[in-house]
């Protein structure tokens, strides 16, 4: 049944798209939001009821190779929702209607796009997916067809061509050794093929174009240019979850399933993580622009999920994907923020705002919500994925690195906080008297961001019962 | 046997010492009524107590800790001896404190002091004793600090040193405890070796510092000048000296077997010797009436100590016979300076001399009880001393040697202040002084009498309270009462005293006033240099104590400017500094950027194939 949720947006596209499509406009916007409220309904509602067979007519339809696991399920809810929030985000920035349905096509297409990544068992209908969602993103980047954006995009679709350029060579060095590219074929192939250069070979290359999908460093040059000089809509889809999908999401099912996650690439990992939380965090300090200053936030959280994923027990994946969800919550809630900023000052640098908490109330306290939610201060979701990250790592013995995973959440607490102080706190600027909260379109949003936030927190001990059930135990 | 009688000792002064700070202010004489009424009931009691055997005991606080009391020979003696000084300086009080600021909280911590000592006396379980140990430890606080703003520093370094103490003696009661695996006093034998010896010591130096010996002692003479002075006669040279000498001869006598052959016995015989000889060169030199006094409740101490760290029976018997001596012409010495106080208006000597003949009666008081401490024949004092000295003399001559010493200038202390006080010509402003009232002189007769008696028929306190105290075991035969035993110590203490008196004749005479009679001893070549650092408190523990926590403080102080400096200097310019730096490198530059990713991806897949 989960083969639906990419031939429905798929051919929504094709249908809104046809001749008469000056009706189908105005529908574009509540189709697309309907569509992605469904799927967040099917997550959860499959979820709940795992039993569930009344779908099972339409298989015996469609027999493609599409299943979803927790895992899964976990991204696609998560790629429903930032996806509401940026159709919405986008909406209140732009309310042209023929860009909003421009709009709107790109969403579905890179819907299908990250949908299928999620659930693909197969290498290479994975790198179609990538390119499907890579390509969308290439347009959304430059969709405000600025200077500034167009030059973004280029950046990402140079480096993002390397990386496919990459998976592409690790595919055909595979192909060669396993005569087969579905997951299994290839698991099977890398535990017992005698060729180990060659193996070796084909999973750096792999890994690396990875890497760069999702930003770590030093593989991250594209990120802050193109997270700051993206529309901020494209922001929120792009740092909540299109990196993490196709990166990071790719880089845990073939560490996973595919490849064996032995020592040595646990070690590889888990430096590779650190070097990218610490260095993304000191990076984020001294930054002047807030989209850029979360850009280098977003690389430094991407290194405690691959932390988290380094630490090799099935708690420790259980905290990477947690706090991949996590983080799609609130640093889109940050950028959503950022946007109303954007929206009601004109600028994002720091150095010209001031106490404009006292302007924008709502704004301002989803703001700190978030940031306290991403510096892992309890009771806040963020506070729990940091901690399962942190045990996990202490329990399976890196010491030194759950150490520094405490002190790079000193680092996030302090860039944040200095952001909070210049942007929010303190006295109103005299130019910024006039100031209003923003509209209802992108408050709606924030508020819904801020109540995940708050209440995965608060009731976590029901979440961990999900993630026991689910992750581990799955 | 539980008898309930027991509690009242301790639970009458209690409430009457509640009850008298709730009368109001102005009804002062039902103040001093109720005072005197209680202490009176309280003699009755425990007179009526007295040769009775009764234990009490009551589960508490849980942990099967008993409230265990028990009454016999030993602390019967004790809170009557208690009841006694409490009721005459009660009595003394009423006109010496009368214009004085405080009157019911004085009364009120008289009679919890006389509680609480009657309770740590009575307990027979150490955490009772602990309990009210402590609770004495607050009367005291309290009684120093009410006399005036300057009294309250006094007080503190009262509090602090006997709370240091108190803190010993809790950590003493908790691995006595522990190695006997009870706490019921009566109960614990326990031998001196290793762990018991320091039990012992921690123990000791709880009950020495309540006596008041060195070095614990520094807030006595402060406190002489500060509090009120029927505090004075009442606590450190009474009270006091009951509890602590009753603590030690307990924990020597009963609860641990202290030999002559144990090197504990040597170290108290040492702390015994220098309190004596430390304290009593200190009083040489003093030039105010209390102030001298107090150093000689120091000094004092030293003779009970010793006496009873010979662990040999005469020195033992000597050493709890010297403990009421003591008390009894200590406070006497006492009230008789409050007596010229009062009516002089001043203790400095200087501005006294010659008031004898004008308080007749009071200077017939000093004479008696001065001659006491002197251990001048036939006085109770000179039957003590002479016990302690035979007992010194057994276990050494250096220890004789030591109480010998300090006998002499404690000889030499009291001419002199007797002869510059009460003696002397009379100056003009001191005309006018009369002999303090009836109320005042009557507890100064009293104690002078029980002093002449102790002395004259010794074989009343010796046979019928110290002596069933050491018990006929330790006493091997001895019978101590009647004239002393060594006729060549008599005639050896006889030559020490007349020196000390040809040498404050020729002193007094060389340099024309009694005052001056010690400066001799005072200036001398290498005493002067100690003596000036002395009265600069440079060998007082307190305020040694005090500097070293200055410069302890003053390190942290700086630890935590280093600790903060890491915080807030060293943790901000590195990770400003790293940020900087990792700013610069994102350049904006794309080929930087993608040369990063290559050489990441070279480094990794060969990180891999050779690590596989």
């Amino acid at each position: 049944m989960y083969a639906y949720l990419i031939l429905i947006p798929f051919f929504s596209v094709i249908i809104l798209n046809l001749p008469f499509r000056t009706t189908m406009k105005k529908a574009a916007f509540w189709a697309c939001l309907v569509l992605l409220l469904a799927q967040m309904c099917l997550v959860v509602f499959s979820a709940i009821f795992p039993g569930c067979s009344f779908f099972d007519i339409f298989k015996t339809l469609f027999k493609l190779d599409f299943t979803a696991d927790n895992l899964s399920r976990v991204l696609l809810f998560s790629i429903a929702l930032i996806l509401c929030v940026t159709l919405l985000v986008q909406k209140s920035i732009l309310g042209d209607k023929e860009r909003i349905f421009n709009f709107v096509n790109m969403l579905l297409i890179i819907l299908v796009g990250m949908n299928g990544i999620v659930m693909v068992r197969d290498i290479f209908s994975l790198y179609v997916f990538l390119e499907i969602t890579a390509v969308s993103s290439f347009i959304l980047i430059g969709f405000n067809q600025d200077l500034d954006a167009f030059e973004a995009a280029f950046k990402y679709i140079i480096l993002s061509v390397i990386a496919t350029a990459l998976m592409l060579s690790s595919i055909a060095i595979i192909l060669l050794l396993a005569g087969d590219t579905s997951f299994s074929a290839i698991a099977s192939t890398v535990r017992l093929s005698p060729h180990r250069l060659l193996i070796s070979l084909a999973v750096g290359i792999f890994l690396c174009a990875c890497f760069i999908k999702a930003g770590l460093m030093p593989f991250h040059g594209w990120l802050p240019d193109v997270y700051s000089a993206a529309p901020t809509s494209v922001s929120v889809l792009l740092a909540g979850i299109a990196t993490k999908t196709v990166g990071v999401y790719t880089l845990i099912r073939i560490v996973n399933s595919v490849f064996v996650l032995d020592r040595s690439l646990q070690h590889l990992l888990l430096a590779l993580g650190a070097v990218s939380m610490i260095a993304g965090a000191l990076a984020a300090l001294g930054q002047r622009d807030l989209k850029r200053m979360l850009a280098y936030s977003s690389i430094s959280q991407v290194g405690y999920i691959v932390l988290g994923l380094g630490a090799a027990t099935p708690l420790g994946l259980a905290g990477a994907i947690f706090h991949v969800f996590n983080h799609a919550v609130f640093k889109s809630l940050l950028f959503v923020d950022s946007a109303a900023v954007e929206l009601e000052t004109g600028t994002v640098q720091m150095d010209k705002l001031s106490g404009l908490a006292k302007r924008m109330p709502v704004t301002g306290f989803t703001s700190v919500l978030a940031s306290l939610s991403c510096a892992g201060i309890p009771p806040l979701a963020g506070f729990w994925s940091k901690l399962i990250i942190v045990i996990a790592l202490w329990a399976s013995g890196h010491y030194a690195y759950a150490m520094l995973a405490v002190l790079a959440s000193l680092l996030t607490l302090a860039y944040l906080l200095t952001m909070q102080r210049k942007i929010f706190f303190g006295k109103l600027g005299q130019d910024m008297a006039e100031i209003e909260e923003a509209g209802p379109v992108l408050m709606l949003p924030a508020l819904i961001l801020a109540v995940i936030t708050v209440g995965v927190g608060l009731l976590f001990p029901f979440v961990s019962i999900l993630l026991k059930g689910n992750l581990l135990g799955g | 046997m539980t008898d309930m009688t027991l509690l009242l000792p301790i639970l009458l002064p209690f409430f009457a010492g509640v009850l008298v700070l709730l009368v109001p202010r102005r009804f002062r004489a039902i103040t001093e009524g109720l005072a005197l009424t209680a202490v009176l009931l309280q003699l009755a009691l425990t007179a009526g107590l007295f040769k009775k055997e009764l234990v009490f005991s009551l589960p508490w606080l849980g942990w099967g800790l008993e409230f265990s009391l028990r009454l016999y020979h030993f602390s019967a003696f004790i809170i009557l001896a208690v009841a006694g000084f409490g009721f005459l300086i009660a009595l003394y009080s009423t006109v010496f404190m009368r214009q004085r600021p405080c009157l019911k909280q004085f009364y009120a911590y008289l009679l919890l002091n006389v509680s609480f000592t009657s309770g740590a006396v009575l307990a027979d379980n150490l955490v009772v004793m602990l309990f009210f140990w402590e609770g004495l430890l607050l009367a005291l606080f309290g009684m120093i600090a009410i006399a005036s703003k300057a009294a309250f520093k006094t007080a503190t370094k009262a509090f602090v040193i006997v709370g240091i103490t108190d803190l010993c003696l809790m950590l003493g009661v908790a691995l006595t405890g522990s190695l006997a695996g009870t706490l019921e006093m009566s109960r614990i034998h326990l031998s001196l070796d290793g762990w018991g010896s320091l039990g012992f010591i921690l123990l000791m130096i709880g009950a020495i510092s309540k006596a008041g010996a060195m070095p614990f002692h520094s807030w006595i003479p402060d406190a002489a000048v500060d509090a009120p002075l029927p505090f004075m006669a009442l606590v450190p040279a009474a009270l006091e000296k009951l509890l602590g000498i009753y603590l030690l001869a307990r924990i020597s006598l009963d609860m641990f077997a202290l030999g002559a052959d144990s090197p504990v016995s040597i170290l108290l015989m040492a702390v015994g010797a220098v309190t004596i000889l430390f304290a009593v060169m200190m009083a040489l030199i003093q030039k105010d009436y209390k102030r001298l006094l107090s150093y000689h409740a120091v000094s004092q101490v030293g003779y009970m100590i010793l006496g009873i760290g010979t662990a040999v029976p005469a020195g033992i018997v000597g050493g709890l016979f010297h403990m009421i001596n003591h008390a009894l012409y200590k406070s006497c010495l006492f009230l008789t300076g409050g007596a010229v106080e009062k009516q002089a208006g001043t203790t400095e000597l200087a501005a006294l001399g010659g008031i004898g003949s004008r308080m007749p009666v009071t200077f017939a008081c000093f004479i008696v009880s001065a001659v006491a401490i002197s251990g001048v024949p036939p006085l109770n004092g000179f039957f003590s001393k002479e016990l302690v000295y035979d007992g010194a003399l057994q276990r050494g001559w250096v220890f004789y040697g030591a109480a010998a010493l300090g006998s002499f200038f404690t000889a030499l202390s009291f001419l002199k202040l007797g002869h510059a006080a009460f003696l002397g010509k009379i100056e003009e402003k001191n005309k006018q002084v009369k002999e303090a009232p009836f109320s005042m002189l009557l507890p100064m007769l009293g104690i002078a009498f029980l002093c002449i008696l102790f002395g004259v028929y010794n074989h009343l306190p010796l046979r019928a309270l110290i002596q069933p105290i050491v018990g006929p075991y330790r006493l091997q035969g001895h019978d101590f009462a009647g004239l002393p035993e060594n006729t060549l110590l008599v005639v050896i203490t006889l030559i020490v005293l007349a020196a000390a008196l040809a040498s404050h004749l020729w002193a007094a005479k060389k340099k024309g006033s009694a005052l001056k009679a010690t400066d001799h001893i005072h200036y001398a070549p290498v005493l002067s240099g100690i003596y000036a650092k002395a009265e600069k408190r440079f060998f007082d523990p307190y305020d040694i104590g005090l500097k070293v926590a200055g410069y302890v403080a003053g390190a942290v102080f700086w630890c935590d400017r280093a600790i903060d400096w890491l915080y807030d200097g060293f943790t901000v310019n590195l990770a400003a500094a790293l940020s900087h730096r990792i700013r610069r490198w994102h350049t904006g530059n794309y080929s930087t950027y993608l040369s990063w990713s290559l050489i990441g991806l070279i480094v990794v897949t060969i990180f891999l194939i050779c690590s596989r």
